[in-house]
């Protein structure tokens, strides 16, 4: 085996890895607080941070096997991965696990696992490898077939029901393909065609969509049901004002009037406690880390590189304009977790993995040569 | 040796315009929420400290008492009364496992089932709202609770709505109950909360959606430290809608004791307009047990209880008909035109059909028998004949017509049809065609035909009232439901009302027990065997073992100045129809009328 290459650290996005680092730090000493006086079973202190910080360690771990190999074996292993994320994604609702009433589990004795957070990871890969080839704008055709093997596993997920998820995926890979470009044409018709349609999607909700989405449009309709996380959040936020409450002081969630304070509302806890200048800097952190990414992609060696850097650059993006446009009131409810800063298993390990994947293209923008 | 081989070189040029797209993104999300953020925590920043510092609002529903259910009378038949109700609020709970334990110590409720409870509540119930750990506590133990609630922060009694039956087991079966809202119903019902009661049987069930009401809203303003500063109605709690029935409660209780000691139905119907006034079963259970949560040993004891006090026998139970049914096969006869009222049929006791000889009750026969005393001395032998000229088809299809083999539409749940049999029905049931002699038992009201006590108290009323087939009705104010018509014509019809009356007035007749002066009375009485009789001799009912005794019927109308009514006495292994019903049918008579 030949010696490492210096010059896979040296081109290495190292803005990139620290940034996240810092957020994540943020998001575990957010927790810290959100749980710090959780009081819910009325017993001891909740430590989700812990838990937190033990997914960000084994998220580590993912992160280092994926800068191990040469990004572009991905290419071969993009198909037969999609494949693989198929067939368990149908498997779901023949052998699924149902929690809260929706099927998404696939149990495996000791974990649950969630194919559809795979789906993500592949869909990636292979949008960026089928996108990559050739330069010109799409126009029609090429839109229709990509946009055919991203809905096999949107609707998939979708069924579950997971429509939040579904929704990312496309809008992952929606991202992706405005990355490449359309042609005029293309755009013009999407641009009268889609607000024509959305509409029409409204008889595809469920009751329960439907009713966030009016209750985003008048939360004071239903105080205590769908309303109530709006408003509380809302509150939370802006009674940190412009320097906040101070760490592990936010009344709104330690008296527990934030629901959710731990996963999708966690940013609300964090705009309590440390106001309009946390918040700046928070999101300025975020801005900052989807800039590296984006310059990454600027600089990667080939085309497939600098498309799955935008591929997750998409990923990040979506999440964190969804997220905080939900708790800035900007949105209706969707349960979508924010990255870094929501707690969670699964979706932690994810964001090490696709980190790794952008590192890994940073590294090799060199022309390796044998030396 | 070089990976660069194995990967075939695209363009190094990543897409201009894309990189042009994601630096806008990032632009478009710095500046988009760092408007937001300005508005909300520097513009808006004091109102929300305001809100959140000062007024927290909390917010509480409040319980909407569940309509009354009263008689025709205006009598209480279903009622409100506080209950004291166990609650933990979680976020002022400092030990929950040890609170569980100190409530399972007070009330003696299994931990384990509390842990479930608390378990199931947590999903639904806000931290700061009581979760309803037992929904009922008695006066003593509500002292106690009360005494200790300095050592036990988080638990509150809460004061709610309990129904009551102040009649108990003489109105179950109409009734029903209401108890605790089970899972599935939470779940399928987001008006419901847990620790709700909801109906689960009877009307109680069938008018749920009018009897519930809708819970009202109260806002509590709190400070950071949870206390409450100022309480505000959001919204007022809407009291369910109250309902008359057309029963009389006087008559049902009356009924119900008449039937005391023997199992069996009454039903008391107005053949005018399909009201029923009286709808008892015996024997009844007790629905306030039901509303306080059954123990299993009491659950097990009604499920096991051999004479069946859940079921309602007028609706649920399905009986042969036995002589009643002449009435149906007369009037399909006479409608088919087969039987001419004034020809003759010779009954010799006995009545032959290829080798199988078929029996009159009576040994010796009753000589020549026309229409009129087929009905009145319920001659076999006379029905045996028609039956056999008419045949199961028409036979069938006239019941059908009639309203049975059909649910009447009471609004009573897990009502039962009944059964009329057909060659199509004994094909699929037994495989096997219609034999000839099956007719003749079809003909008499026994074999395979089982009806309801409520089909045939609406079928006598169609008789009495010219031939409507009346919905029975429960609700005092509901409009008169026609059906259907009898196929009968009006000369035909007349006919075998005054047969029933005969049936009464004639020394010979079988319901003649029911005679009285001043009133006009007719009926038509039943015994449907219940084991096929071996043997010359039948062997006299006190004789029989219980389970193997006839089932008595008694279906009659009486009419007194201008008022009528139709009373059907069903007595499950009472023997004779015109002994065990006749006497009974003659008091509710008496108590409709007055004593003679």
């Amino acid at each position: 085996m030949s010696p490492v290459d210096r010059r896979l650290f040296t081109h290495m996005n190292w803005s990139l890895l620290g940034i996240m680092v810092l957020l994540f730090g943020v998001g575990v000493m957010n927790l810290y607080s959100a749980s710090g006086f959780r009081l819910e079973e009325g017993m001891a202190v909740n430590p989700f941070y812990q838990k937190q910080l033990l997914w960000g360690l084994m998220g580590c771990g993912v992160m280092v096997a994926v800068l191990l190999f040469d990004y572009r074996h991905l290419k071969t292993l993009a198909w037969p991965l999609f494949v693989l994320t198929i067939c368990l994604l149908a498997a779901v609702p023949l052998w699924g696990k149902t929690i809260y009433g929706a099927r998404r589990w696939l149990s495996f004795g000791l974990f649950n696992f969630q194919p559809s957070e795979l789906a993500k990871i592949s869909i990636l890969i292979l949008g960026a490898k089928i996108l990559a080839r050739g330069q010109e704008p799409m126009g029609f055709k090429q839109l229709a077939a990509i946009t055919a093997v991203g809905l096999v596993p949107a609707a998939l997920i979708v069924v579950q029901p997971d429509l939040g998820s579904g929704l990312n995926l496309l809008l992952l890979l929606g991202g992706i393909i405005l990355y490449r470009g359309l042609t005029a044409r293309v755009l013009k018709v999407l641009a009268v065609a889609v607000p024509a349609l959305v509409p029409m999607g409204w008889f595809f909700l469920h009751d329960y969509q439907k009713q966030r989405i009016l209750t985003f449009l008048n939360p004071g309709n239903d105080p205590l049901g769908a309303g109530y996380h709006i408003i509380q959040s809302q509150i939370a936020i802006g009674s940190g004002g412009l320097w906040g409450k101070g760490f592990l002081s936010g009344t709104q969630s330690q008296l527990r009037f934030l629901p959710e304070k731990h996963t999708d509302f966690a940013v609300a806890v964090f705009g309590e406690e440390w106001g309009f200048v946390g918040m700046m800097i928070l999101l300025a952190l975020f801005c900052l880390f989807l800039a590296s990414m984006f310059a990454t992609a600027k600089e990667a060696k080939d085309r497939f590189g600098s498309f799955l850097a935008a591929g997750v650059f998409f990923y990040f993006f979506w999440q964190i304009l969804i997220n905080m446009g939900m708790v800035l009131g900007l949105m209706p409810v969707v349960g979508i977790p924010l990255p870094f800063i929501s707690y969670g298993g699964s979706a932690t390990m994810v964001n090490f993995c696709l980190i790794g994947l952008v590192l890994n293209v940073s590294m090799r923008r060199f022309v390796f040569k044998q030396t | 040796m070089s990976d660069s081989k194995h990967f075939d070189q695209e363009s190094p040029q990543p897409p201009k315009n894309g990189l042009i797209l994601l630096q806008c993104l990032i632009f478009g999300l710095f500046c988009v929420f760092a408007l937001r953020l300005w508005y909300l925590q520097v513009h808006l920043g004091k109102e929300f400290a305001e809100k959140a510092r000062e007024n927290q609002l909390r917010q509480e529903l409040v319980y909407a008492p569940r309509g009354l259910i009263r008689d025709r009378e205006g009598r209480l038949l279903a009622v409100n009364e506080p209950a004291y109700a166990l609650g933990l609020v979680r976020e002022d709970c400092k030990d929950v496992d040890a609170t569980l334990a100190q409530v399972a110590a007070w009330t003696h409720i299994d931990l384990d089932e509390l842990k479930r409870r608390f378990a199931r509540g947590r999903k639904r119930v806000k931290p700061f709202n009581p979760l309803i750990l037992v929904p009922d506590i008695s006066y003593d133990l509500l002292a106690v609770i009360e005494t200790n609630a300095l050592f036990w922060p988080g638990l509150e009694i809460v004061i709610r709505p309990k129904r009551h039956y102040p009649q108990g087991a003489v109105l179950s079966h109409v009734l029903g109950f209401v108890a605790e809202a089970n899972e599935e119903e939470l779940e399928r019902d987001p008006g419901l909360y847990l620790g709700d009661a909801v109906g689960k049987q009877g009307l109680e069930f069938v008018l749920e959606k009018r009897l519930r009401g809708k819970k009202g809203l109260d806002q509590y303003e709190v400070d950071a430290t949870g206390r409450f500063l100022a309480h505000k109605v959001v919204r007022a709690p809407e009291a369910g809608a109250n309902i008359d029935l057309s029963i009389d409660l006087d008559l049902q209780e009356f009924a119900a004791r008449e039937l005391e000691g023997r199992s069996g139905a009454v039903v008391v119907l107005d053949p005018d307009n399909g009201q029923v006034l009286a709808l008892v079963s015996n024997p009844g259970y007790d629905n306030n047990a039901f509303v306080l949560g059954l123990s299993p040993e009491q659950w097990q004891a009604l499920r096991d209880n051999p004479r069946h006090p859940l079921q309602n026998r007028a609706i649920q139970s399905m009986y042969p008909p036995g002589s009643v049914w002449k009435l149906l096969v007369g009037a399909c006869g006479l409608s088919e035109g087969v039987i001419i009222p004034r020809n003759t049929v010779y009954c010799p006791g006995t009545y032959r059909l290829g080798q199988r000889v078929f029996r009159c009750w009576k040994k010796h026969g009753h000589g020549n028998v026309d229409f009129k005393r087929s009905l009145v001395e319920s001659c076999d032998v006379y029905y045996y004949h028609y039956g056999e000229r008419l045949g199961v088809d028409r036979i069938s299809r006239y019941a059908f017509d009639s309203g049975f083999g059909k649910l009447t539409g009471i609004d009573l749940p897990h009502e039962k049809k009944g059964l009329v049999p057909t060659r199509e029905w004994k094909r699929e049931r037994f495989g096997e065609p219609w034999q000839g002699g099956e007719n003749l038992n079809l003909a008499i009201g026994q074999g395979y035909t089982l009806v309801t006590p409520l089909q045939v108290a609406r079928f006598v009323g169609a008789l009495v009232n010219g031939g409507t087939l009346y919905r029975p009705n429960l609700l005092l104010d509901a409009p008169a439901d026609a059906q259907a018509e009898l196929p009968l014509s009006e000369a035909h019809r007349e006919l075998i009302v005054e047969a029933m009356v005969a049936t009464v007035d004639d020394p010979h007749g079988t319901a003649r027990r029911l005679h009285r002066k001043d009133a006009r009375m007719g009926g038509k009485t039943g015994t449907a065997q219940v084991v096929k009789i071996q043997g010359e001799d039948r062997l006299d009912t006190y004789e029989m073992p219980y389970s193997h005794r006839d089932h008595a019927w008694l279906a009659s109308f009486g009419e007194k100045d201008g008022r009528r009514y139709v009373v059907v006495v069903m007595v499950e292994h009472g023997g004779h129809g015109g002994s065990a019903g006749g006497p009974m049918a003659r008091a509710i008579y008496n108590h409709l009328f007055g004593k003679e």
